[in-house]
């Protein structure tokens, strides 16, 4: 699993960092186009680390996230373990496209992402959502290049260090 | 993918097949899942536990929010406070002034409740709290206060704002509990009429300013403007309480009940610092827990009904 101890402080400060991100309060205008954050990281250290590939993980990752947003329980859970699946199945492609195309894929998944969430929504028959709703696989694209160019940086001094 | 893959393709469909199945697997866990805590709340006390477990992860998101919010309190500076001092001060007295006439009041009260035989009412008491920083998911109803079971607090307990009745505390840690607003889809409230009498049930209709009255008779007397108030039945949230202005009445053609949308006069949505109601417990009206959900009783003209029978 750890290969060569290499990433392991970076994922883990990821994944800390996810949640202040998605319980932070935000203005009641731009709260429902909060990006999705979990999943940004999720893909982020699936496609550059390949770490966080099991679907097991994904699911346990979303049972965390809907017990603290309070949301119906699975619900992240089922739509991370769909993303965690649609990754790993073009992982290959998807990591040799140039980093643009790349966050254009990102922003595809999240938007799939959101068609199984409003699915999920429906179902159980709350509001429906404000169109900033549908912003939100828009700003995960606008934030993937900056992510991807973090979290490299850090592995990168990470790996340097202990060698 | 494997290196035995190029030439077996056998193999690579047997991976996709298992990657497959693996999805299949979770996908239905979290369906599973999902349902029982939307049908039954099966997963309920499993979910608290979970709750309770993740508590430092508020806690933690929150410190730096408090800490940003006092740094931003002690750089105010020391004019706006004494300007401030003297409202507040001007305010108070105006409050003492008013609560004279209601000492008043209480008395004739009390002496007019002596006359009736009808039992005292519990004066009740108040905790504050405080709204943490804490976004959660837009569509869940609720919110999270910092005070928790070390404050006393304990599940069913009312929450109000200044205006009215908020919710009521639902899953209760050691320093942060969370609320439930009256606007859930699953929260129903035993109210009343304040003009008429009226006694109904509000429920949460998933939308944070709006409740509904889905089962009125349909020759109701009801307007738009007015007053709903917690009948106190159901024991859980104390009599007279303010909880919403009806909004619009409709009497659908065909159906059996009118329905009536109100909105809650508490601000749900911005309230930062909230009451938390010391609730006089089943035990001030135990004979009438029964009652609570049971639909329209509108025979009943006073709310005091609920309190004679006790001795």
């Amino acid at each position: 699993m750890s290969k060569r101890g290499v990433a392991n402080w970076t994922m883990a400060l990821s994944l800390i960092a996810v949640l202040p991100l998605t319980l932070m309060p935000l203005p009641d205008a731009f709260s429902d186009a909060r990006p999705y954050w979990a999943a940004l990281v999720m893909i982020y250290w699936n496609l550059e680390a390949g770490r966080l590939r099991h679907l097991g993980q994904a699911f346990l990752g979303g049972l965390v996230l809907d017990v603290l947003t309070a949301s119906l329980l699975g619900q992240h859970a089922l739509s991370l373990v769909i993303i965690s699946y649609l990754v790993e199945r073009f992982r290959y492609r998807i990591r040799f496209f140039p980093p643009w195309q790349q966050a254009a894929v990102v922003m595809l998944l999240l938007f799939n992402d959101r068609i199984v969430q409003l699915w999920i929504i429906g179902l159980v028959g709350d509001r429906w959502p404000t169109w900033q709703w549908w912003l939100a696989p828009v700003i995960g694209m606008l934030l993937w290049p900056w992510l991807f160019l973090l979290l490299d940086a850090l592995r990168q001094k990470e790996r340097r260090r202990p060698a | 993918m494997t290196p035995s893959g190029g030439s077996w393709p056998a193999a690579i469909d047997g991976e996709a097949a298992a990657r497959i199945a693996r999805l299949m697997f979770y996908g239905l866990l979290a369906i599973v899942l999902m349902t029982l805590d939307y049908r039954g709340h099966y997963v309920e006390s499993l979910r608290g536990l979970a709750w309770r477990a993740l508590e430092p992860v508020f806690v933690a998101v929150e410190a730096p929010f408090d800490l940003g919010q006092r740094l931003g309190e002690e750089m105010r500076d020391r004019h706006e406070l004494m300007d401030r001092l003297a409202v507040l001060e001007r305010e108070r007295r105006e409050r003492e002034a008013e609560l004279v006439l209601l000492e008043e009041l209480r008395e004739d009260n009390r002496e007019l409740r002596a006359l009736l035989a009808a039992s005292q009412r519990i004066a009740p008491s108040f905790q504050s709290a405080e709204l943490m920083s804490i976004d959660l998911n837009p569509w869940s109803h609720r919110v999270l206060i910092n005070r928790g079971s070390r404050d006393g607090l304990s599940p069913g307990q009312p929450v109000m704002d200044i205006h009215g009745v908020m919710g009521q505390v639902d899953e209760v840690a050691l320093n942060t509990a969370q609320i439930i607003l009256i606007s859930d889809p699953d929260h129903a409230l035993p109210v009343r009429v304040q003009r008429t009498g009226l006694r109904t049930v509000a429920y949460g209709s998933g939308r944070i300013n709006q409740l509904r009255l889905t089962d009125l008779p349909m020759n109701v007397d009801l307007q738009p403007g007015d007053m709903l108030v917690t009948s106190g039945l159901g024991g859980a949230f104390p009599a007279g309480l303010p909880v919403a202005e009806v909004e619009s009445l409709s009497r659908p053609v065909g159906e059996a009940f009118a329905r009536a949308t109100v909105r809650p006069v508490a601000r749900l949505d911005r309230a930062r610092h909230v009451l938390v109601v010391d609730s006089p417990g089943a035990s001030a009206e135990p004979e009438e827990t029964g009652t609570e959900g049971s639909g329209p009783d509108s025979e009943q003209p006073a709310d005091n009904a609920a309190t004679e029978s006790t001795p």
